[in-house]
């Protein structure tokens, strides 16, 4: 089967950013993703929404990725919300602990809910 | 099913994620970045360093680090590592493994008996310690990584090899135009009458080799043959090659002898191109047997001879004699032309007024005839020549 080539799309909601990852994050193209969170980190952003709507599978190479945006935000207090996970996804990220370093939610409007009620 | 059977899953995985990162098409620095995004990834070490042993330096490079302080990292000293086990991960803390960089955990790299560089993590995201079974995972990514990183050395020095092969080469190749030139130049100071003669007939006849399709090897063969072809004039008296009248039979039968002697002369040099000994004995030769010095025809010369005899007779009718004036490019053509089929060769005939064509029309914009031509030619009028001669060869 061929993969879709990743790509990452975003945007600002509030004062949150929005990053939507498509295609399977398994190769140095989703470094793309490190540095879109990056420039919003840059800007003075701090809550970080990803939506895995578009990104069924994940790799070694992918949890690393996530791995540095979760650090990134760590550095500056951050908070990374994931939402619309497959259940591998969901899985994967529960059988590596790293679910205990995010917050998780069904569906994009629920993180942003979470965001926007001044939570963190 | 269970988180440790979920886990051994993930790590297999890792394996097939490492080895895809390893074997890809990519270029080496992205090979080794995706490689460290692996191990980072499987560990869930927000801190990884791949060093990289340089024996001509003896010092440890870092080729790929996330999360270190490199001024650290290049104080990382290789002797402290080698008489640790190989490819086998070491707990920092532990004796006698030295403190590296604030690294958690280090594994030197080996490949048989030659250390190659050291992997290094750290930040482990839970904070937990390794278990076994990761201690077991990081002892066989290493070696995996081991093997890259020797076999990146190996292509790099196989690689350098080559490239000073290559320079080397040229350099001769430099040396050996050089010589021929030298060479040329000591036949054609010899014979006021024809300096460069042999610089011209290298140049004419490789023109005429290119625009026949020979590639460029045989092109450079057929320049040599070119600038040699009458280094056995070195062998005959001055007096006689600059006399002001005619030969006599006896004289012309010792000027004769010039072939022959550029053979014997160039058959002890075993040149990388082919034919360049049979170009320069026969350039006398012709198509109807009556040239010398073997007066051979037909199916026994070569394309190589009959360019060269070609290029040899123009250069010598356009150029200044003793005994008479040099004859104007119309008047050598039609004088080639007559002697086609006794003495030139047709196909090659067709090539040479294609190639002087192109030169006058600047279709060729380093032209190789053109330049050594009568300045007061008239073009429009050889052209036109030109043009009739190629329609009639042309002609099934």
């Amino acid at each position: 089967m061929k993969s879709v080539p990743f790509s990452v799309a975003s945007r600002l909601e509030g004062d949150a950013a929005v990053i939507y990852p498509k295609g399977y994050l398994n190769n140095l193209s989703g470094e793309s993703l490190v540095i879109e969170c990056g420039n919003y980190i840059s800007q003075g952003i701090t809550k970080i929404v990803v939506n895995f709507s578009e990104t069924d599978l994940i790799n070694s190479i992918g949890i690393s990725l996530l791995l540095q945006i979760m650090e990134d935000l760590k550095n500056i207090k951050g908070t990374i919300c994931c939402t619309n996970m497959s259940k591998f996804l969901r899985d994967t990220f529960e059988m590596l602990g790293l679910i205990q370093h995010m917050r998780v939610f069904p569906v994009e409007s629920d993180a942003l809910k979470y965001l926007s009620a001044g939570k963190v | 099913m269970s988180t440790e059977l979920k886990k051994a899953l993930y790590n297999i995985s890792a394996l097939v994620d490492l080895g895809q990162a390893i074997t890809a098409e990519d270029a080496f620095q992205e090979k080794i970045q995706s490689a460290l995004y692996v191990i980072t990834g499987t560990f869930l070490a927000n801190k990884g360093a791949i060093l990289f042993y340089d024996k001509s330096t003896g010092r440890l490079n870092t080729l790929i680090q996330k999360g270190f302080d490199r001024a650290e990292l290049d104080r990382v000293k290789p002797q402290d590592l080698i008489s640790l086990g190989k490819n086998e991960p070491c707990l920092i803390g532990y004796d006698p493994v030295p403190a590296v960089a604030g690294a958690e955990i280090l594994t030197p790299l080996w490949v048989r008996d030659e250390f190659i560089g050291v992997l290094l993590l750290s930040g482990k995201l839970n904070a937990g310690s390794y278990t076994l079974e990761e201690l077991e995972l990081i002892s066989v990514i290493a070696n995996q990584i081991a093997i890259v990183l020797n076999n990146h050395t190996l292509f790099t020095d196989l690689s350098d090899k080559l490239e000073e092969n290559r320079r080397l080469y040229e350099e001769m190749r430099h040396i050996y135009h050089g010589t021929l030139q030298a060479f040329a130049a000591a036949i054609d100071a010899k014979d006021a009458y024809t300096q460069n003669h042999s610089h011209r007939v290298a140049k004419y006849s490789a023109a005429i080799a290119r625009e026949l399709g020979w590639n460029e090897h045989d092109i450079e063969g057929i320049y040599v043959a070119g600038y040699l072809h009458d280094v056995g004039k070195l062998a005959i008296s001055n007096d006689l090659l600059n006399k002001a009248t005619p030969f006599t039979p006896a004289e012309y039968e010792e000027i004769r002898k010039h072939s022959t002697l550029s053979h014997n002369i160039t058959s002890k040099i075993k040149f990388p191109w082919k034919n360049v000994h049979d170009m320069v004995w026969h350039h006398h030769e012709r198509l109807d047997g009556r040239g010398y010095p073997e007066a051979l025809a037909e199916d026994s010369l070569s394309d190589g001879v009959r360019i060269l005899t070609l290029a040899d007779s123009f250069d010598a009718m356009t150029s200044q004699r003793p005994y008479r004036k040099r004859m104007d490019v119309q008047s050598a053509i039609s004088e080639l032309k007559k002697c086609l089929q006794s003495q030139f060769d047709n196909k090659i005939m067709l090539v040479f007024c294609r190639v002087l064509e192109k030169e006058i029309t600047g279709e060729l914009p380093e032209p190789d005839i053109l330049p050594h031509l009568d300045s007061d030619s008239d073009l429009s009028i050889i052209s036109s020549m030109l043009e009739a001669i190629i329609q009639e060869l042309s002609a099934p």
